[in-house]
């Protein structure tokens, strides 16, 4: 009797206390995203609509613009995201050295960028490439040839992908770093004994140990690619010729700068959720466990 | 204990000097990358990360025309730029309203996500697991989805150009709620058992025993909720109409999509908007290392 | 200042029927460049208040022309009205798109405005099913204009630099930049603007009269394509990546830029006096009714449904932006903004010769040339057909076959303008 009471309690304060959250999500999200998908499926200019059926859908295909925003997006996630990964995996490892010194300054500096505004970072990497900037006399100075930044497709790529890495990096790292602290360094200490090279040992036991953490990121970092907004808004406006163009970007150009296409914006933004969808799910199937 | 470790470590110190002076370093079992390589890396990855910091401050200095130039050392444009700055923006009035939303939107945020954090972890219930499953694929819809319904559910509700509308969608944050619970799973449950016999209510439990024994994750969590409201764009950007209602990153961004946008007040307003950020991380990194070690294990 | 008897009659018989007991007088205005179109309101605010309206307030807010349209577009969109303001500066190419797609947002002020007063084409971009909607603002008229010191260095004259053709252009571009080291002109890869130019002054445009795309077999684009495709693959230009490097470039980096006369307040800023003319732009020879006038951007102001003192709108519109001749004046000395009140045309401002080009009468010339624009019907899809076009360009750049560039651009605007 006592026991059942104790658990209506529970019971009671458990919903209680994820109610809040979960009325807010219900309202700010699942509502949201419902009225999306149904506007998804109507045709028409502004707010003068009509159900459409599958007539976005086939619309994406034919869609060049469409193709090359999904291109892009693809390419930023497929380079940047593991860079950015091996990066930040190897500065943890580098930092999870006790002997280091000026382990606190390296990891404070890294993470530093973590903590600026999209926007603000955004607009000093534009000025850092701009034509004559900083960063073409550098590679001038050193030798390399002029390089026209911004305006040429693949360099404004290059770019956008510095720019995620610098931004990013860092924040991953933390969550690697944590985790490191967690591995029993006694583990290390069996391996080198048993005479384990130190690659080794990384990619057999420091990769293993951090599976989940990196499965997480790594998704993190694939849902943030896939929005991508910010940043080529603020640098690249999608430039040059679309270059850099995002399917978020797509999206808001859709509905805020072109003839409003509401329908087919949200048809757009469903690619993402199914994209995001489809690659956590291979994100997970590769981290599984095989045995 | 503590001579043991310090033993260890010095045996550990010792180590590679009496073993490269047996061999050379190029052996199989070579346990580390050199230190050489280490710094160097090191040292580069953290010049580039700050490198940019730098850049922005000795932008507050010079003229838009010298910052496109690439010219990297002080000049004496700050006080020109401070002047213009202020004179094109109501700083006070945008301060304070980045200020008010990015404040409110993290207590709040902070509030219900840990709340539900708390939940999912503590209460065993059936439906308990499928819901926090949902939640996480809600992680994957993209922002651009909600966008267009968002606005017009604000619209409806008169919400437009008002703090509440951005506040509002941000603070049952999914990707906190898991953090908490991630989190949650390192509280030590004899806490709240003892808790319980000295007559707590459950709200009494989060309030009096879970949120101070858990402030190191709370510290890390403000960062990264104040650094996310403070920086939000899009959604600011949609839902903000008026210049009286304009956040800091609106300002910035506005001023950079100018007619003649002038970099050396950009920079001067960059500045100001990474300031808040870059304090409430100081003031709470040894916390933020903590916090973060309890989320990932 | 006596500006009071300047009203035009209109303005006063409608005041003095309809002055009420005056409420708050201020009025909300949106616009985005404070050295232009936000200036010239703020002296508009102010030539009312001396005509005989101290306590009028103007509350001028600034944005980017691109927030503007995004604030406007979500907003009726969402059908509401609530942060719009009493006044909105929308560009020319924008305003059908508005019209079209928000009927009942903004107020009809055929009856309001004497719109025979006038520039014709200003006044067709803002009527829809034979309302007017607009106070026509500024005009966009283009020029070439060029560094006469430079053009003079590599052995040309200013003859040389009138009525051209753009081969023409490009051989003298060339032998500038290559003469004095200095690029003929500046230009972004990812904005069509000058191809815009190009193809107006020829009088065709992205659409049919029935508003579908006339791209693909249409003679004047390809002419006009066919053109920018040479300049784009000479040497003679230099990139930029955005507004604010175009505009840097005008101060010593290029010889020439072809673009609207609103330009003239950034060439002034350059301060070198004496070293720039302008000259009509360069002419599409291929085309049938090649021209060497043309039009880039120009805008207008609009007035929100949703204002809640139309009567002081239109008192405060009529007053100085409808009649006051030396409002203009003022606008155009001090802002260089080429208004479209036909009647400002006369006033003295645009008599006088400019020091800064070297003694030139500017003013007067674009007025000139203003009357020859060919005119043209910019329908509601001008941006989507511009990012179709931009998305094509290196490959013209990179020497791509023309008519393959024509057949992406015209397949991309159809699905855009779908």
């Amino acid at each position: 009797m006592a026991q059942t009471r104790l658990g209506r309690n529970e019971n009671a304060a458990g919903w209680a206390f994820v109610m809040p959250a979960l009325a807010l999500i219900g309202l700010f999200m699942i509502y949201p995203i419902l009225w999306s998908l149904w506007m998804s499926f109507q045709t028409g200019r502004g707010m003068n609509t009509t159900f459409g059926g599958f007539g976005n859908i086939q619309r994406l295909f034919a869609d060049p613009i469409f193709l090359t925003a999904l291109g892009n997006t693809l390419i930023f996630l497929a380079i940047q995201v593991p860079i950015m990964i091996m990066l930040a995996l190897v500065f943890a490892v580098m930092l999870n050295n006790p002997r280091l010194k000026g382990r606190g300054l390296f990891r404070t500096a890294i993470f530093l960028p973590a903590v600026t505004s999209l926007v603000a970072y955004s607009i000093l990497f534009k000025s850092i490439f701009s034509n004559e900037g900083l960063a073409t006399q550098v590679v001038a100075f050193f030798g390399g040839p002029q390089i026209a930044w911004l305006a040429e497709p693949f360099w404004a790529k290059v770019v956008i992908i510095l720019a995620i890495t610098w931004r990013w990096t860092g924040y991953n790292m933390i969550f690697y770093l944590a985790a490191l602290q967690n591995i029993d360094r006694s583990i290390y200490e069996a391996a080198r004994i048993d005479g384990v090279p130190a690659r080794a040992q990384f990619f057999r036991i420091t990769i293993p140990m951090l599976k989940p953490v990196i499965l997480f990121t790594t998704i993190i970092s694939t849902i943030g690619t896939l929005q991508l907004f910010d940043e080529v808004q603020n640098i690249t406006q999608g430039g040059p010729s679309n270059a850099t163009l995002t399917l978020s970007q797509y999206i808001y150009n859709l509905t805020f700068r072109f003839m409003p296409s509401f329908g087919y914006a949200a048809t757009v933004s469903y690619v993402i959720v199914v994209l995001v969808a489809v690659l956590s799910t291979v994100q997970f199937w590769v981290a599984r466990d095989r045995r | 204990m503590t001579d043991v470790a310090a033993t260890e470590i010095d045996r550990e110190a010792a180590r590679p000097t009496s073993r490269a002076a047996v061999r050379p370093p190029r052996g199989p079992d070579r346990d580390r990358i050199g230190p050489v390589v280490t710094y160097v890396v090191l040292s580069l990855a953290a010049f580039l990360s700050v490198f940019p910091f730098f850049w922005m401050v000795v932008g507050t200095t010079n003229t838009s025309f010298d910052i496109v130039r690439g010219k990297s050392w002080f000049g004496d444009q700050l006080l020109v730029n401070i002047r213009n700055l202020a004179e094109q923006v109501d700083l006070p009035r945008v301060l304070f309203n980045s200020f008010y939303i990015a404040i409110i939107s993290t207590v709040a945020t902070l509030l219900v996500s840990s709340l539900a954090g708390y939940a999912f972890e503590i209460f065993r219930h059936k439906w308990r697991e499928r819901i926090f499953a949902a939640l996480l694929l809600m992680l994957s819809i993209p922002f651009a989805a909600l966008m267009v319904p968002l606005f017009v559910m604000m619209a409806g509700a008169g919400l437009i150009n008002t703090y509440a509308a951005i506040i509002l969608p941000t603070v049952a944050n999914i990707f906190v709620i898991f953090y908490f619970r991630q989190a949650t799973k390192a509280f030590p449950h004899e806490l709240r058992d003892a808790a319980k016999i000295d007559g707590l209510k459950e709200w009494q439990i989060f309030l009096r025993v879970y949120m101070p024994v858990m402030r190191s994750t709370y510290a890390a969590a403000t960062i990264i909720v104040f650094t996310l409201t403070w920086n939000n764009y899009l959604w600011p950007l949609i839902v903000l109409q008026t210049n009286d209602m304009k956040t800091m990153v609106l300002t910035i961004s506005s001023l950079n999509s100018a007619y003649t946008p002038d970099f050396g007040v950009i920079m001067v307003a960059t500045v100001i908007t990474t300031l808040p950020t870059l304090v409430i991380f100081f003031l709470l990194q040894r916390l933020f290392v903590q916090g973060m070690l309890g989320s990932v294990k | 200042m006596t500006t009071v008897f300047r009203r035009s009659l209109f303005a006063s018989t409608a005041v003095g029927l309809l002055a009420g007991p005056a409420l708050a007088q201020e009025l909300t205005v949106w616009a985005w460049d404070p050295n232009f179109n936000g200036a010239a309101m703020e002296a508009a605010a102010a030539a009312y208040q001396e005509a005989g309206h101290p306590d009028f307030v103007l509350d001028y807010q600034e944005f980017a022309r691109e927030e503007i349209e995004q604030k406007l577009q979500t907003q009726l969109a969402a059908g509401t009205m609530d942060g719009l303001p009493d006044i909105v500066l929308i560009e020319d190419y924008s305003a059908q798109k508005f019209l079209l797609s928000f009927p009942g947002a903004f107020q009809p002020l055929t009856d309001v405005i004497d719109y025979s007063g006038f520039a014709d084409y200003k006044v067709a971009l803002a009527t829809v099913d034979g309302e007017t909607y607009s106070m026509p603002f500024d005009s966009g008229v283009t020029g070439l204009f060029y560094r006469s010191d430079l053009i003079e260095q590599a052995g040309f004259t200013a003859e040389d630099m009138q009525d051209l053709t753009w081969d023409r252009f490009i051989e003298i571009g060339e032998a500038v930049t290559e003469a004095t080291g200095t690029p003929m002109i500046s230009l972004d890869i990812d904005d069509p603007g000058l191809f815009v130019v190009m193809l107006q002054s020829t009088g065709s445009w992205f659409f049919n009269e029935d508003g579908s795309l006339n791209i693909e077999g249409n003679e004047d684009f390809r002419a006009a394509l066919a053109d920018y495709q040479q300049i784009l693959q000479s040497d003679m230009w230099k990139p930029v990546n955005s507004w604010a490097e175009y505009q840097a470039s005008l101060a010593g980096d290029v010889a020439s830029t072809v673009t609207g006369v609103w330009i003239t307040g950034t060439i002034k800023a350059a301060e070198m006096p004496g070293q720039w003319a302008v000259a009509p732009i360069p002419r599409v020879e291929e085309a049938a009714n090649g021209t060497n006038y043309s039009n880039l951007g120009g805008s207008s102001w609009y007035v929100l449904n949703s204002s809640d003192d139309k009567e002081l709108v239109y008192d405060f519109l009529n007053t100085v932006w409808g009649s006051d001749v030396d409002f203009y004046q003022d606008i155009l000395v001090g802002q260089g903004a080429v208004g479209s009140l036909l009647a400002a045309r006369e006033g003295d401002a645009y008599q006088t010769s400019d020091d800064y080009f070297g003694g030139q009468p500017v003013w007067q010339d674009f007025s000139s040339w203003l009357g020859q624009v060919p005119a043209v019907d910019y329908g509601i899809f001008t941006y989507e057909v511009r990012s179709a076009i931009a998305s094509n360009l290196p490959a013209l750049a990179d020497g791509g076959d023309l008519d393959e560039a024509i057949g992406n651009i015209a397949a991309e605007a159809a699905v855009l303008t779908q």
